[in-house]
């Protein structure tokens, strides 16, 4: 009985061990290096990326995304509530342990990581040679103009042209260096890609190229690089752009910012609220605390304008058109609003705000007449502009300038079309080349006030902060920190966040920080 | 004969009629099936049961030796059976005692006195694979029984072994229903993976504990040092919890209906300001930072009346939680059933939340041979929640509704319609309206069948084969309306998620088990495989055109995206375990797992174990001390694994992210590059050693046990954020190592053991210590927190414990008289000072420091039972020391942070002024409040009454008048109240997802206080 029951054992054991696991995996819903990258469409999907992981929230998305910047005269914020981020930078006092700094750190990067990738496997696509470029020639516009926002933002950075090692803690190289990489990058952008994308306006074409080199060669020609010969460079591309004659201002100013892809868009990025990519800088993020809209919805107070910024304003229909002057307060229970100036005391912070930002596209931000706010939301489709044309008309009006003895009439023409759309006279003539300079600076101030960085950044090449500072108003603005106001010189760059600073511990934090 | 038996039974009532008829058909089915042949010579045998004191046994087996024919005796210990060889031998046996054998040799009346067994009476312990006398076990364990687990209206399998057993820290994280238990055996060993213990329910390794009714639970063994866990090898890290679910008892039908009814509410508020008060404040910060006031005399006197929206009231219910559970068993010698039903209808402590669950057990033993015993255990569960979730956050309407503007109403008075968003208070969406209108409903169900089969190849020598298939799907509704923030926002909005899951795990192992003479040895060989699968789709649908249909009709969004994925993984173990004990006082244990898994690069890892044990009592100088009964020194290593590592960690992969529009209209799709990867990841492995004394006094009236550990990890397992270069995102890696040391201690015993009254109590204490000692060359990792706020307060420190808060440390505010120190920092009187650790006049993440830590020195229980006649008073308390919990919720009350705009807190009447220089600091524009700070750091030592319930036996006089087995009624209290210094709701509850955020709170619903009705009931 016993040997019986002994005989069937190997049996059981064999039906049991014969059917052994197989331990080698097979994602089979997760795309591969190994399975991807074989078609134009795929690549197409890692060129797409890019664009996707720069403009979503908690990169370029919010009003995070110039935390840093707040530092210049045309962004202010509340002096209490929830806004001690951006509040410490207006007040010169940021530090890296800032969280909303975080977002001008790690957009970029993403997209650089992105592009990275790009550049890596476009080649092995079974594609034609024109397409496959198209595709290499946008992930170089995007890694180089996101090295240029990082390198004006935080100063010395790692270059990162391929994948690397995941352990690899590469070295912050000098800030010449980047802009080599830079210009390399975007000269590269411009080989490759075609004039403009048909159908597509949120692709980065060949002009978007020339414009975002041509503005960093005017910023290389200023601090810190000094590279005053890039003045020249500069100006041409400046002018090639504006010979193509693809590009003209808008008849009205504000329509510029409730409209997109419009004439004068070279390159901006693209939202859809309804597939969950808002834009929310637009709508409520730039309305006062104070206002509230028939929907409900009560403003945001994340960014308006110093007080002296907006006072020292020229008298034009541009100026009617940015600021916001005249609150509406909402009167409960009768639904009626009460009309406020921005000095008022019933207004809570007596600062004018941006008016144009407050509609968004067609008006799915701020939905208003001049007596009554219908609705307002957070989260709008309006386009982030990177560039809009005037910035490419100033850029050679002031490189053109720089690169030469003094203005030219095709100076004094770019600027002038800036300023006849704004509503104002022709520039004084013969003016020198220094004050043709400051004119268009200034110029620039109002046509791009409290636009992703533009104030900020010629303050920076420029090194005004001295002269902003001693421009601000002493009451009623956010209190600056003591130690900027002695010497400002440390607060041009921006502190790396900490917790990149914590996972390489061989870089040095930027001084002051 | 069928009806010859029933109609001799005089006592049958329905129930116990239809019980035989049960039993009939299934022995008549047995006996066809082991071919038993009938003659018609028949003859009715009866007779009376009894114990050693001659009381009889009700429930006794009696069988004819040699054929499956067979009864069990009755309440008064009668049976009756018809034989038809009146040459048989009767078989007489019963849990506990000895089987004895009476021949009939004519009689027709045969009673049974049945002897004691007292090896039996040994208790037997499951020890993983197998089971052993608990005199023969050198791991360190700890058992909780079924009696323990029914004393509580228990909801979560995990309740159960709060405050029961030693070095077992269990905490119930949240007050949601369904939610938020987190067990923790000897402290964290993972810093971000996984810390929980791994089940095995019935063999079934890593078996679903949510799909088990409390009340099915036999016994809990829970394997704490490596000498008892390293045979789940890769898997066994955090400790073992074996469960074995109950069994019928052959003898007539039992059935039992067990019901109880709690009433829970939201034991304590938070002081917050009302209207008035909240606007006088409003108006205060608004002039000290240069602003206007906002609200005029006529707004506050208007307040001052009205009194403002309480909106905790709003948002709060007091839900009646129903637990139904019933369940039948019986059987015969052959066959054992008890099939069980349980339902648990448990509403949240907000409105709009609940969870329910029904779960239907069959487990089935068989004789099916002489040599092959089967058993089938067959589970089904169906669970619903709606909005139990919340993840413990700053957006979660709990949270909102500590920073909502009082002086706003729920609804426009008006319109009736929700108010949405407010001017002051908080940014956020109005809590009321968000936990209302948002549908997060998700259901899922499983049916789980465990078939074992045990072969008693020779004597010494058995085959078992456990085999477990499962198979899960779920079933997830998302909605979010108009008067939901995304939904106000973003467009009204719908998801649905559905998966379907199955696993199969088949363990088969080989026991050899023989004594000779002065020699006990047993051996084990074992092969397990295990195969899981589980593919998901999900549909996005936004901007619906209407939102009537709620998320029925996906296919009334304006734009629609789906996605879906596959996740497999398998494992493929060995193992051999020996067992060898020398004259019952030398023990030793020793077992090698070796486990492959299809998550590695490296498929197989290697893990062993060793452990010696030495019942010293048994030893000729302590073997008749009637003081010193059971004393067993124990000491062991062994080296387990943790397999936090997920399917496909070490595959680059490309994502699908969500679609760009080069319009801004027409989707593209983005394939982004994922994460890099660690190539070369291994398992965490922890090595621990363990030495543990066990004494029992006076029989086991009074039992101690102490173990002390020391556990290393290395390896360690983490989730690190790569530097945004290298795409920012979280990839696993192996990284440094972490020690943990502790002691577990328990006292328990029987001080009173009297007739009418008795005192039955048991006293666990836990000792953790821990340590990071390296971080793969890094000096610290800042650490991504919970919550939207990510207040970055934890930090990885080579040379400290885990789960500290970094931070500034709070010195209250800069006073009138050091007006001159404050300015060099740029500060003003009355903004908050912080300690400037490099001395640089800058507050700067250079002057972070511990500000606290959230790991207990140590945490304990204590559960005691009074009895006297039919009452039983029984109370447990549990509570921890030296814990402290950092409050985001305390923060944001302060306003100025997050969403929150302006103080909420009472407090905040007490803010610094010139006149009254308060360590509240200001409203300026020059102050800084930094939430990681101390501020919001407390001591969260605590002691709570866990339960405290009365239960009343009805007498037997009383039950047999009603013709009852039993019946219980009883009152009891949860969490009736707490001893604490914390401020915050809950020192139990906060967002411990794993190791590093344990001890940070944000938002969490606390544990409700329960005042519970329940009976019992059998018969």
């Amino acid at each position: 009985m016993k040997i019986k029951y002994l005989k069937q054992l190997p049996l059981i054991l064999l039906l049991v061990m014969s059917s052994c696991q197989d331990l080698e995996e097979d994602p089979k819903a997760d795309l591969t290096p190994g399975t991807y990258f074989q078609s134009q469409s795929d690549l197409d999907g890692a060129v797409a990326s890019m664009y996707e992981k720069l403009a979503r929230d908690g990169a370029w998305g919010f009003t995070s995304r110039m935390t840093s910047y707040f530092g210049s005269d045309d962004l202010t914020t509340d002096p209490g509530l929830n806004k001690a981020d951006m509040r410490d930078f207006d007040r010169l006092s940021g530090s890296d342990g800032n969280a909303s700094l975080r977002a001008q750190w790690e957009g970029p990067w993403k997209a650089i990581y992105q592009a990275n990738n790009v550049l890596d496997n476009y080649e092995q696509v079974n594609s034609t040679e024109e397409l496959k470029l198209q595709s290499a020639g946008q992930a170089y516009f995007m890694r180089g103009m996101c090295y240029y926002y990082l390198v004006r933002t935080f100063g010395e950075l790692p270059i990162i042209t391929t994948e690397i090692d995941v352990n690899d803690r590469p070295p912050r190289e000098s800030i010449s260096k980047v802009y080599d990489q830079i210009v390399s990058d975007l000269n590269m952008a411009i080989e490759t890609l075609p004039p403009s994308f048909e159908g597509e306006p949120g692709k980065a074409d060949q002009i978007a190229a020339k414009a975002m080199l041509s503005d960093v060669y005017l910023t290389m020609a200023g601090w810190p690089l000094n590279d005053e010969p890039k003045y020249a460079l500069s100006a041409k591309l400046a002018k090639e752009v504006m010979d193509t004659g693809e590009f003209s201002l808008m008849g009205d100013y504000l329509s510029v910012f409730t409209t997109n892809n419009n004439s004068e868009s070279i390159f901006a990025l693209q939202y859809n609220v309804d597939a969950g990519l808002p834009q929310r800088s637009f709508g409520s993020s730039a309305v006062p605390l104070e206002e509230e809209a028939l929907n409900g919805m009560t403003g945001w107070d994340d960014y308006y304008s110093e007080i002296n910024f907006f006072l020292n304003a020229p008298d034009c229909k541009r100026t009617d058109d940015t600021f916001y002057t005249t609150f509406k307060l909402l009167q409960k229970p009768e639904n009626t609003f009460d009309l406020v100036p921005w000095d008022s005391p019933r207004t809570r912070v007596q600062h004018p705000y941006y008016k144009k930002f407050r509609a968004g596209l067609g008006g799915d931000g701020v939905n208003e007449t001049d007596t009554e706010i219908i609705s307002m939301n957070p989260s709008t489709n309006k386009t982030l502009e990177i560039i809009r044309y005037p910035q490419v008309l100033l850029n050679y009006a002031e490189a053109s300038t720089m690169s030469s003895g003094g203005p030219s009439s095709e100076s004094y023409a770019a600027i002038n079309q800036v300023r006849s759309r704004a509503g104002l006279d022709d520039l004084t003539t013969g003016l020198s080349r220094e004050q043709f300079r400051d004119s268009v600076v200034y110029e620039r101030a109002y046509e791009f006030a409290g636009e992703f960085g533009i104030r900020w950044f010629d303050i920076v090449r420029l090194q005004l902060l001295p002269q902003i500072i001693s421009e601000r108003a002493v009451e009623n603005e956010n209190a600056l920190s003591p130690i900027a106001v002695s010497d400002p010189a440390n607060y041009y760059l921006a502190p790396i966040p900490d917790n990149e600073m914590s996972r390489n511990p061989e870089w040095q934090q930027n001084p002051g920080y | 004969m069928k009806n010859k038996i029933l109609g001799t039974r005089k006592r049958s009532g329905m129930m116990q009629s239809l019980s035989c008829t049960i039993l009939l058909c299934i022995l008549s089915i047995s006996s066809n099936l082991f071919a038993q042949t009938a003659s018609n010579t028949q003859q009715t045998i009866k007779g009376v049961v009894y114990d050693e004191n001659s009381q009889p046994i009700p429930g006794a087996t009696v069988i004819v030796k040699g054929t499956s024919k067979g009864t069990a005796t009755d309440f008064d210990g009668n049976y009756e059976l018809t034989i038809t060889e009146p040459d048989a031998v009767l078989e007489f046996s019963y849990i506990g005692y000895k089987t004895m054998e009476l021949p009939i040799s004519g009689q027709t009346i045969i009673d049974a006195t049945m002897e004691l067994d007292v090896e039996s009476l040994k208790e037997v312990v499951v020890v993983g694979y197998g089971t052993q006398l608990k005199r023969d076990v050198t791991g360190a364990t700890s058992t909780v029984k079924a009696e323990e687990i029914v004393k509580r209206p228990i909801v979560q399998v995990e309740q159960a072994l709060q405050g029961t057993a030693s070095g077992v820290v269990v905490t119930q994280n949240s007050g949601q229903p369904g939610q938020g238990m987190s067990v923790r055996i000897r402290g964290a060993n993972s810093i971000t993976g996984n810390n929980e213990p791994l089940y095995v329910i019935d063999g079934n390794i890593g078996g679903n504990i949510t799909g088990l009714n409390p009340n099915d639970i036999e016994s809990m063994e829970i394997l704490k040092d490596a000498s008892a866990t390293a045979i789940y090898g890769s898997r066994g890290a955090n400790g073992v919890v074996l469960i074995t679910t109950k069994m019928g008892n052959s003898g007539k039908m039992q059935v039992n209906f067990n019901t109880w009814l709690s009433k829970a509410s939201i034991p304590k508020h938070l002081d917050l300001m009302n209207a008035y008060d909240f606007a006088t404040v409003v108006n205060t910060t608004n002039v000290s930072t240069g602003g206007s006031p906002a609200f005029t005399e006529e707004d506050l006197t208007y307040f001052q009346e009205w009194g403002g929206t309480d909106w905790h009231k709003e948002l709060e219910q007091k839900p009646l939680i129903q637990n139904y559970d019933l369940n039948i068993s019986g059987g015969s010698p052959e066959m054992r059933y008890r099939v069980s039903y349980n339902h648990l209808d448990q509403p949240g402590l907000i409105v709009n939340q609940y969870f329910k669950k029904d779960i239907f057990r069959t487990n089935l033993d068989l004789k099916a041979g002489e040599r092959i015993d089967l058993k089938i255990n067959l589970s089904a569960l169906q669970n619903k929640g709606r909005n139990n979730s919340y993840q413990g956050d700053l957006t979660d309407p709990f949270s909102q509704a500590n920073i909502w503007d009082p002086t706003s109403p729920v609804r426009n008075p008006e319109t009736g319609q929700y108010i949405k968003n407010s001017t002051y208070g908080s940014t956020g969406f109005n809590p009321v309206a968000q936990a209302n209108g948002q549908l997060e409903d998700t259901s899922s169900r499983s049916i789980n069948g465990t078939g074992v089969l045990v072969y008693r190849i020779t004597d010494d020598l058995t085959f078992t084969t456990n085999n477990t298939y499962n198979m899960g799907s779920g079933y997830n509704q998302a909605f979010r309306g108009l008067d939901t923030d995304e939904g106000n926002t973003n467009g009204v909005r719908a998801t649905v998620y559905s998966n379907k899951s199955w696993s199969f795990q088949n363990s088969n192992f080989l026991t050899y088990k023989k004594s000779i003479g002065v020699h006990d040895i047993t051996l084990m060989g074992l092969y397990e495989q295990y195969k899981y699968e589980n593919e998901w789709v999900r549909a996005n649908s936004n901007n619906l055109s209407t939102p009537s249909l709620g998320y029925y009709n996906l296919g009334l969004g304006a734009s629609q995206q789906t996605t879906s994925g596959y996740t497999s993984d398998a494992l493929q173990s060995y193992m051999v375990r020996v067992n060898y004990a020398y004259k019952n006082k030398y023990l030793l244990t020793s077992s090698v797992r070796v486990d492959g898994s299809s998550h590695l690069t490296d498929k197989y890892s290697i893990f062993p174990s060793i452990a010696l044990g030495w019942n010293i009592s048994e030893e000729n100088f302590l073997k008749d001390s009637e003081i010193l009964t059971t004393l067993k020194l124990r000491a062991s290593y062994g080296e387990t694994g943790n397999q936090a590592v997920g399917a496909y960690s070490t595959i680059p992969r490309i994502q699908t992210g969500g679609p760009y529009f080069y319009d801004g209209v027409t989707p593209s799709v983005t394939t982004p590059l994922g994460p890099p990867v660690s190539s070369d990841l291994k398992w965490e492995i922890t090595k621990q050693t363990d030495i543990g004394l066990d004494m029992a006094f006076f029989y086991g009236r009074l039992n101690l046990a102490v173990d002390v550990y020391n556990k290393n990890i290395t390896d360690l397992l983490y989730n690190y954020q790569a530097p945004f270069y290298l795409g920012g995102d979280s990839y696993q890696r192996n990284l440094g190592a972490l020690n943990n040391k502790g002691l577990d201690f328990s006292i328990s015993g029987n001080p009173i053991d009297g007739d009418a009254f008795s005192w039955s109590t048991n006293f666990t204490m836990s000792f953790n210590r821990n340590k990071v000692k390296d971080l793969g060359g890094l000096d610290n990792i800042q650490v991504n927190n919970i919550g939207s706020a990510q207040s970055g307060t934890t930090y990885l420190k080579v040379g400290r414990p885990l789960g500290e808060f970094y931070g500034y440390k709070f010195l209250g505010t800069w006073k009138s008289s050091e007006a001159a120190e404050a300015a060099e920092y740029g500060m003003q009187p009355g903004d908050a000072k912080y300690e400037d650790v490099n001395g640089d006049n800058v507050y700067n993440t250079d002057d972070l420091m511990v500000i606290g830590n959230g790991s207990p020195d140590f945490s304990f229980g204590f559960i005691n039972d009074l009895k006297y006649q039919n009452f039983t008073l029984s109370f447990m308390f549990q509570g921890t020391s030296g814990n402290e919990i950092y409050s985001q919720t305390m923060a944001y009350l302060w306003g100025g942070q997050g969403q929150a705009k302006t103080p909420t807190t009472q407090e905040a009447l007490n803010m610094w002024t010139p006149e009254n220089e308060t360590n509240n600091p200001a409203f300026s524009n020059t102050g800084k409040n930094f939430i990681n700070s101390s501020r919001y750091v407390y001591d969260a030592s605590y002691i709570k009454l866990k339960n405290i319930s009365l239960a009343y036996d009805l007498p037997k006089g009383l039950l047999d008048k009603f013709g009852l087995n039993n019946m219980q009624i009883y009152i009891s209290g949860q969490n009736v109240f707490t001893i604490t210094d914390y401020p915050g709701y809950d020192p139990e509850v906060n967002n411990a997802q794993n190791a590093l955020t344990q001890g940070l709170e944000m938002g969490v619903i606390p544990n409700p206080r329960t005042y519970t009705v329940g009976f019992r009931l059998g018969f």
